[in-house]
């Protein structure tokens, strides 16, 4: 398990212990929000590994 | 950034989605909320206070349900009244200019039916033609609106997604980027109160963050390396 998927686990239980209707929004929205980042960072690497193995640098 | 929240609503006591949306606000200097109709029960508007209102104040916000694709009567009286020429437009009627502006509207009907071919036929977009044009005159920036789509059906999780949006269309710069996201929340996080929270959970919301910040350098790392490749 990565660090991002970690701290969303761990943020569910925090999510469920906050006394706080604000609170638990903002958590729930963290939670998205890293999911957001990471899916980012995959698409980047995936973006990274194609100009990589991209035909046209190959005759460089 | 200071927000003025001008809500229309004629019944605001009675409205579940406009009182969802008044806790939704933190209590904050930042944050003017004005009730026309509680303000003005009689109708009759303090123009000299509106208009100093609307000066004290950075980004502008304009709240009420839709009703027949425009604002309850008691707006557009307010709109006819206080941004009069000399003061919104006109040859010294620059005192709007460079300021924000934005809708908050709730909506009875589903979102699909505004388009074309839907049961609404036109987009909101399209019906809400006449504030962006006041924006425009008024030489203030128009934000993307905050629309707010059958309340009442809502399930918990999309109430508490809009309550933060709601929150960040209020008080987060207009710029809606991954980063600038990043950025509020994280300021949040740092503000929000530990004595509703478990004892300990303090501790991992500063984890929290602290992921948030590495995903930053990740991704920014990583647009470095591809912003080379890709010349």
């Amino acid at each position: 398990m990565d660090q991002n998927e970690w701290i969303i686990e761990e943020l569910e239980s925090v999510f469920q212990n906050s006394r706080d209707y604000k609170q638990k929004a903002l958590i729930a929205a963290t939670q998205q929000l890293i999911k957001e980042q990471a899916l980012r960072v995959t698409q980047m690497e995936g973006e990274l590994d194609g100009t990589l193995w991209s035909p046209r640098n190959w005759n460089e | 950034m200071k927000t003025l929240v001008i809500i229309s609503h004629p019944e605001i006591t009675e409205s579940g989605s406009q009182q969802f949306l008044l806790s939704s606000i933190a209590d904050s200097e930042m944050i003017t909320v004005h009730h026309l109709e509680g303000t003005y029960p009689d109708g009759n508007i303090d123009v000299v206070t509106e208009q100093k209102l609307l000066k004290q104040h950075d980004r502008i916000v304009f709240q009420f349900p839709f009703y027949w694709y425009s604002s309850p009567p008691m707006l557009k009286q307010w709109q006819d009244e206080v941004l009069i020429d000399g003061f919104a437009y006109g040859r010294n009627g620059h005192q709007l200019k460079g300021k924000e502006f934005g809708l908050v509207l709730s909506i009875g009907v589903s979102e699909s039916e505004y388009q074309a071919g839907g049961r609404e036929a036109f987009s909101i977009h399209e019906l809400t033609k006449p504030f962006q044009a006041v924006a425009f005159k008024t030489g203030m920036t128009y934000l993307k609106s905050c629309l707010i789509y059958q309340f009442p059906y809502m399930t918990e999780s999309q109430k508490m997604t809009l309550l933060i949006d709601y929150q960040q269309f209020l008080t987060r710069a207009a710029d809606d980027s991954l980063f600038t996201r990043e950025n509020w929340l994280i300021d949040q996080l740092l503000k929000t109160n530990k004595e509703t929270l478990a004892h300990g959970d303090d501790l991992l919301l500063q984890h929290a963050i602290e992921a948030i910040e590495e995903n930053r350098d990740t991704i920014d790392g990583l647009k470095m390396v591809l912003d080379e490749m890709n010349g």
